[in-house]
């Protein structure tokens, strides 16, 4: 510790070279810290997904429906205790280019399924009494400005819904209380797309709630033995089965970011690695002079490597930091809503920071290994 | 100019520890440019490569993709009958009325489901897809519950392998070919006849028509023979136009990425040239002080250590460059959101990509030479040569 005044002033030595040292370590911690929070994002609506629903899904594909003859047959499965449904609108607000999800659900069986969505009283009951109403997330209603009681239309993107526009009132602005509900979404009555459709009748997937979370998987293969050789197969899987095939479709993320994380660490290394060698460098008489008055090598190491380590922690925190004010979940929204919001977390800048040492204590190794071995004579001898 | 370059140069050369870490800073990141944007690059290839500019596509007006058009089938004989429409050896018109719906397959990787998108064709679809070459078997015989599959979705997806039977639509459906499209996303496809899909997915009419013309000047004559008839509701684009259309979402969203990280990466890179060019120049402050005494201008200084930088940022390049190009070629699969279903595509790294990544790592070099550089001109002669 008595030595943190000599690693202290050799950083400042070359004060620009360390700012900018700190500042490549911070830009490689920032960008390790978003990539993180892209995937934690997937992880975590597995993660918070409920163990107790059931989503029922027809077998050939989610994109055809099923009749709404199935909710009752689900209903008297032994061991569900409640079923709703919903369907895809896929409608066009404006222009295509703004998407996000929107519901046609049955709203009260819904809310029930989903305590997760929050609303207030007032606007849980302006909701149900209006056929036209619909509530939006807050991620979702700060994208567009919208307040409780906003007239939106939505021209329908798919033609089962005929080719009239659906205008909508805003009846209230959800907020969540978990990550197994996004907060981009749109919901609405079931009964108010049923109406217009060409087709009537159409459910797009049913969710239904097991009373006991560990026969899940029995009351799921139940659901679907009802079903099986007619014309509407289904398929069921738990909430948590289902996000996880979802994320699985977007691509191969773990290894694309993944590789991308790796190469930032690596860009990292080169540069503070090349920094901390040309400071040992221009240091070489001075090191040797110190070794002259009895600096054992271990404490030239030492004295390398923790101004490494300094230097690198001081970018980690700055670079965690600016993660967490800069990247939010708002932010990661507006990339569409397939990636699921979720900003960076405490978390996330700790392993930053743990990165940051790794990378400070990686890049000093080996010029502190040539410091800690300098001959003094030839060391001394040298001019420059 | 050349003795001054070529000292610069191998001056470089003297500190080549140095010198070797800021390129490969940069080369990661030029690798990280290359392979990200190789994978936009390939996405958008995949789908464009499915457009012929010989062939239009009809969807119904104010349609964007097929999954949301429809054409009715009495619709079909009035396309057919233009005179814009190529006919084949036997008279018939080279027209395709389609079907797009997506099934769920186990992923042969993970054994998870993917969607797969399912296309209904007509029977004379490899007519006007003539880039369709079968590896394996043969066309699906129409009226037959036969299909045929695209090599990559038959390499990444579950039992899709020559003779073995599918189940969906409430039917059983036996693969009796595959078949290789020049890398288009038809690849990732499954082929059957759209007259027995239609019933299997409860379907009354077609999605889209595709339609070979009888040259590719006919389609403004053809669009505008479209619209003057009241009886079809119909919009044509040129089929390739279609196809880079459907990339444009996930494309964009590939770049973006691609974009966002790179540039932030680079920061960190030029900061490291940063440090080494004024590095450079401190130790060569005397060297500087004699060029300059020897009647070289400030101007030729600034241009001759900003070249240093520019060429060691170059070396970086290519080495970026050459640590990306294996991936070139290698298959991967994307969700297409416009579609809703996986496409795989390879890897494709263009010339064009490379030559964009090395100006990338000039403009890294140029931009982290450009202070040191000034630095190195505005030294005073008379306190440079005094120096040690």
């Amino acid at each position: 510790m008595k030595f943190i005044g000599l690693v202290l002033k050799s950083a400042r030595r070359s004060k620009r070279r360390t700012a900018l040292t700190v500042l490549s370590v911070a830009m490689a911690v920032f960008l390790f810290s978003a990539l993180r929070a892209v995937l934690q994002g997937f992880d975590a609506v597995s993660a918070a997904s409920s163990a107790q629903r059931l989503v029922t899904i027809r077998s050939t594909s989610m994109i055809f429906p099923m009749p709404t003859s199935h909710g009752e047959i689900i209903r008297g499965t032994a061991g569900v205790q409640d079923v709703t449904y919903a369907n895809w609108f896929g409608g066009i607000y404006k222009d295509p280019k703004n998407f996000f999800g929107q519901f046609a659900v049955e709203p009260e069986s819904y809310l029930r399924m989903y305590p997760e969505i929050l609303l207030t009283p007032e606007e849980k009951k302006a909701f149900l009494d209006d056929r036209t109403g619909c509530i939006v997330g807050d991620g979702l209603a700060k994208k567009y400005g919208w307040t409780s009681g906003d007239k939106i239309v939505l021209q329908p993107g798919i033609p089962t819904y005929g080719s009239q526009d659906y205008p909508f009132t805003i009846r209230g602005i959800y907020r969540t209380s978990s990550s197994a509900v996004d907060n981009q979404s749109m919901m609405f009555h079931w009964k108010y797309a049923d109406e217009r459709s060409i087709v009537k009748g159409q459910v797009g997937w049913y969710v239904t709630r097991v009373a006991d979370p560990d026969r899940a998987a029995q009351v799921a293969t139940t659901i679907d033995q009802k079903f099986a050789n007619s014309p509407y197969e289904t398929k069921t899987d738990t909430e948590q089965q289902f996000s996880a095939q979802f994320a699985s479709m977007l691509g191969n993320l773990n290894l694309l970011l993944g590789s991308v994380a790796l190469a930032v660490v690596l860009t990292t290394l080169f540069v503070a690695g090349n920094t901390m060698a040309m400071s040992v460098r221009e240091r070489t008489t001075e090191i040797a002079v110190m070794r002259t008055l009895g600096f054992p090598s271990s404490t030239i190491f030492m004295l390398v490597v923790g101004e490494g380590v300094l230097v690198a922690i001081v970018g980690g925190v700055i670079g965690g930091l600016l993660a967490r004010a800069l990247i939010s979940a708002e932010m990661l929204g507006l990339a569409g809503g397939f990636i699921p919001a979720f900003g960076v977390t405490n978390a996330n800048v700790v392993v930053g920071l743990g990165l940051s040492l790794v990378i400070g204590l990686l890049a000093a190794v080996i010029p502190a290994t040539m410091a800690s071995r300098l001959k003094i004579v030839d060391a001394l001898r040298r001019v420059a | 100019m050349g003795l001054i370059t070529n000292y610069n140069l191998r001056s470089m050369i003297v500190r080549k520890g140095t010198a070797a870490m800021t390129a490969m800073g940069i080369a990661m990141v030029v690798a990280v440019f290359v392979m990200t944007m190789a994978i936009a690059q390939g996405f958008r290839g995949a789908l464009v490569a499915s457009g012929s500019n010989d062939n239009a596509i009809l969807l119904r007006k104010g349609s964007t993709s097929e999954t949301v058009s429809a054409v009715l089938k009495p619709q079909l004989p009035l396309i057919e009958s233009m005179p814009q429409v190529a006919r084949s050896a036997d008279n018939h018109p080279l027209a395709s009325p389609e079907l797009v719906v997506i099934i769920s397959l186990p992923r042969t990787s993970d054994g998870q489901p993917a969607n797969v998108p399912l296309r209904g064709v007509g029977p004379r679809a490899f007519e006007v897809r003539n880039t369709l070459q079968f590896v394996e078997g043969r066309r699906f015989t129409p009226g037959m519950q036969e299909i045929n599959v695209g090599k990559q979705a038959a390499i990444r997806f579950k039992g899709l392998t020559l003779g073995s039977d599918v189940r969906f639509g409430n039917a059983v459906w036996k693969v009796v070919g595959v078949f290789t499209a020049d890398d288009a996303s038809f690849e990732s496809e499954v082929w059957g006849d759209v007259d027995l899909m239609m019933p299997a997915f409860q379907r009354d009419g077609y999605q889209s028509v595709t339609v070979k013309l009888v040259d590719p000047s006919a389609f403004d004559s053809f669009q505008a023979a479209v619209g003057n008839d009241p009886r079809l509701d119909l919009k044509p684009d040129r089929e390739r136009d279609y196809y880079e259309g459907q990339s444009a979402t996930t494309g964009a969203l590939i770049r973006v990425f691609a974009i966002f990280v790179t540039a932030i990466l680079s920061i960190g890179a030029v900061f490291g040239a940063v440090n080494t060019m004024y590095a450079a120049v401190a130790y060569r402050t005397r060297e500087i002080g004699t060029l300059r005494a020897l009647g070289f201008s400030r101007l030729r200084i600034v241009t001759a250590f900003l070249a240093e930088s520019v060429a060691l940022a170059l070396v970086g390049g290519v080495i970026g460059c050459m640590i990306a190009l294996p991936v070139h070629g290698l298959s991967t699969g994307a969700m297409n959101m416009t579609s809703f279903s996986e496409l795989a595509f390879k890897f494709r790294i263009t010339p064009g990509l490379l030559v964009g990544g090395l100006l990338f790592s000039a403009l890294m070099g140029a931009v982290g030479g450009l202070l040191p550089a000034l630095r190195a001109a505005r030294i005073p002669v008379a306190r440079a040569l005094r120096e040690i």
